[in-house]
């Protein structure tokens, strides 16, 4: 199958720094990709030149257009939301359903109203009038009742109460998601999304740090909460990371062998934010 | 086609205060005028005694001096219209891609896909075209009302506002002119819109210094240059743009010539074009070599516009 996202050697300049530093990705479709690294790791620059939002060098596809030339054509399918403040403050609720219906062939207007029908949002209010929890709802009914191929969301939950935050991608998995659909996401809240993922992309001052699959990852990784005793036998195995648990030490490794591990402590599978701890620490490699 | 009025329809909804409640302000403050006037009337007036003796005086006049003076008070109650219209203008276009670029709504709106092309159309269709038609329903119905009021005054003195006024001149002929010279004016003024969209595209924050202050350092060095020079300097910027905006097609002045009342198209400057109101001298304006460096002026202005709108994200 064609892959949903193609990039190759994808670069981004700002003056003299490389925000974006020969990129290469590929993300087949029916995925849920997230997008992880630290605060100006290139995440958000990234994902503009994707949406053709930003121009970039070096080859990049989405849905075998390019974004710097076709955004409008572009967006017929693809949808993003880049975190929650930005619908225009000033639109009422069913002028916004009215121009999206306008200006999107994919959208559907009866599904919307059913997403809203769930919320506290009505249609005669103005966005201004909302909490920005039912801004992100609006924002999230509108987006998935477009049938878009690739939904973008970059801190899509940013800033809201964590009651809003698992209805968001609980509604998310089990609403839209399915194997046509592709979804990428950056987000800081690493443990909120960890579950839904499919594929890990590690991001680091502008290149990947790591590019896998969950399972992969889960194949590749693990940690050892090791015997007080056998920490040094432990350290030995050349661990990605160690890190300290009330008084027990917490090895991660990388393709290393579990039976050698096993004698050692308890085994367990990383979690990403762990994992991206690690891998942030060792740098790119 | 269908999606750019859908985006015209948004910037309706958007500029609803600007766009439908100033006009109908100003309509009001002409009705007020006229009712305070009545009522001033009325109350220092022995049984409007004085009113019943204008009326019988303008009813000596011959109809055709009464044609003509109708005809003055349809095109020259525009003004008032036209000078609102042109600051509402100004100020849309100022805010017209910088808002939603201040308020991060932009990136909502490059969601969707509606190109930027189509987008910076919108903006200026709505500058151009949506603009003039609200104000010139506001002033149809505004006149309609006064003169519903002045016939009701008319009739309650035993008058006939029929024969009086009603019947001399032909609205529809004036409420044409007025609308065809806020069009002639639109194009006339491109390059100024270009200017400001482009301005818009890029002002970090306060896009009115940025709209103002290049054409006001430009005609400050240009002055200066002349006084070093002491040649005379003739088409200085600043004169260049004091002429542009007073040779508008737009009904601007109700003036007094040689004895005579008279309704101009701007305020007569320069000799370079007659300020009578007719369509020949509107479209005398549009064809001109003028008009046509503006034109191209525009298109430069529009085209930057654009590659800098592809580009915009959120300020």
């Amino acid at each position: 199958m064609n892959p949903i996202i193609s990039a190759r050697g994808l670069t981004k300049r700002y003056g003299r720094t490389l925000a974006v530093d020969h990129i290469d990705l590929e993300i087949p479709p029916g995925r849920i990709v997230g997008l992880i690294g630290p605060n100006g790791a290139g995440k958000t620059t990234a994902l503009k030149a994707i949406l053709g939002l930003a121009t970039y060098d070096g080859e990049l596809s989405v849905l075998g257009k390019n974004p710097s030339s076709q955004r409008a054509a572009l967006m017929e399918d693809v949808c993003f939301i880049a975190d929650v403040a930005v619908l225009p403050r000033w639109i009422r609720v069913d002028q916004l359903i009215e121009i999206t219906e306008k200006l999107h062939p994919g959208f559907n207007r009866k599904r919307c109203m059913e997403s809203l029908a769930q919320t506290k949002v009505t249609t005669g209010q103005k966005v201004k009038q909302l909490s920005k929890g039912m801004v992100a709802q609006l924002h999230l009914a509108l987006v998935m009742a477009i049938d878009a191929k690739l939904l973008v969301l970059d801190e899509p939950t940013l800033g809201l109460d964590i009651i809003y935050r698992k209805e968001f991608y609980t509604n998310l998995l089990t609403d839209y998601f399915d194997e046509d659909r592709t979804i990428l996401i950056t987000t800081h809240q690493v443990e909120e999304v960890e579950h839904i993922l499919t594929d890990l992309v590690f991001i680091q001052e502008g290149k990947i740090a790591l590019e896998a699959t969950m399972e992969v990852v889960q194949e590749r990784y693990v940690e050892l909460m090791a015997k007080p005793e056998k920490a040094l036998e432990a350290r030995a195995l050349h661990p990605l990371y160690e890190r300290e648990l009330f008084g027990r030490h917490i090895f991660l490794y990388e393709n290393v062998d579990r039976q050698t591990l096993q004698g050692l402590g308890e085994l367990h599978t990383p979690s990403v934010a762990d994992l991206f701890v690690a891998t942030m620490k060792r740098g790119v490699s | 086609m269908k999606r750019l009025l859908a985006l015209v329809e948004r910037e309706y909804w958007e500029h609803k205060g600007a766009l439908r409640t100033t006009p109908l302000v100003i309509g009001g403050i002409y009705i007020a005028l006229l009712l305070m006037s009545i009522f001033t009337t009325a109350h220092v007036d022995n049984e409007l005694y004085t009113f019943k003796e204008a009326v019988r005086l303008a009813g000596e006049q011959s109809p055709e001096i009464r044609a003509i003076v109708v005809e003055q008070a349809l095109l020259g109650s525009s003004v008032l219209f036209t000078i609102t219209m042109s600051f509402v203008v100004f100020f849309y276009l100022l805010g017209a891609l910088y808002d939603d670029r201040k308020d991060r709504s932009i990136l909502f709106w490059k969601s969707l896909p509606a190109s930027d092309l189509l987008t910076i159309a919108s903006k200026l269709l709505t500058a151009m075209v949506l603009a003039p038609f609200a104000f010139l329903v506001t002033l149809i119905l505004t006149q309609v009302l006064m003169a519903i009021i002045g016939s009701v005054m008319v009739l309650s003195v035993d008058g006939n506002p029929w024969t009086l006024f009603l019947s001399l001149a032909n609205p529809f002929k004036a409420w044409a002119l007025i609308g065809a010279s806020w069009l002639a004016a639109a194009i006339w003024a491109l390059p100024m819109y270009g200017w400001l969209l482009l301005v818009s595209s890029f002002a970090p924050r306060v896009p009115l210094l940025f709209a103002l202050l290049p054409p006001l350092v430009i005609s400050v060095l240009q002055g200066w240059i002349e006084f070093l020079r002491t040649f005379t300097l003739e088409n200085n910027l600043s004169s260049v743009i004091k002429d542009w905006m007073f040779n508008t097609p737009a009904i601007l002045t109700a003036e007094v010539g040689e004895g005579e009342a008279g309704v101009a198209l701007g305020v007569p400057l320069t000799g370079d074009f007659d300020h009578a109101v007719t369509l020949a001298n509107m479209l005398d304006r549009l064809l001109s070599l003028q008009m046509l460096v503006g034109l191209v002026l525009a298109a430069v202005f529009l085209a930057v516009t654009l590659l800098l709108r592809r580009r915009a994200t959120e300020s």
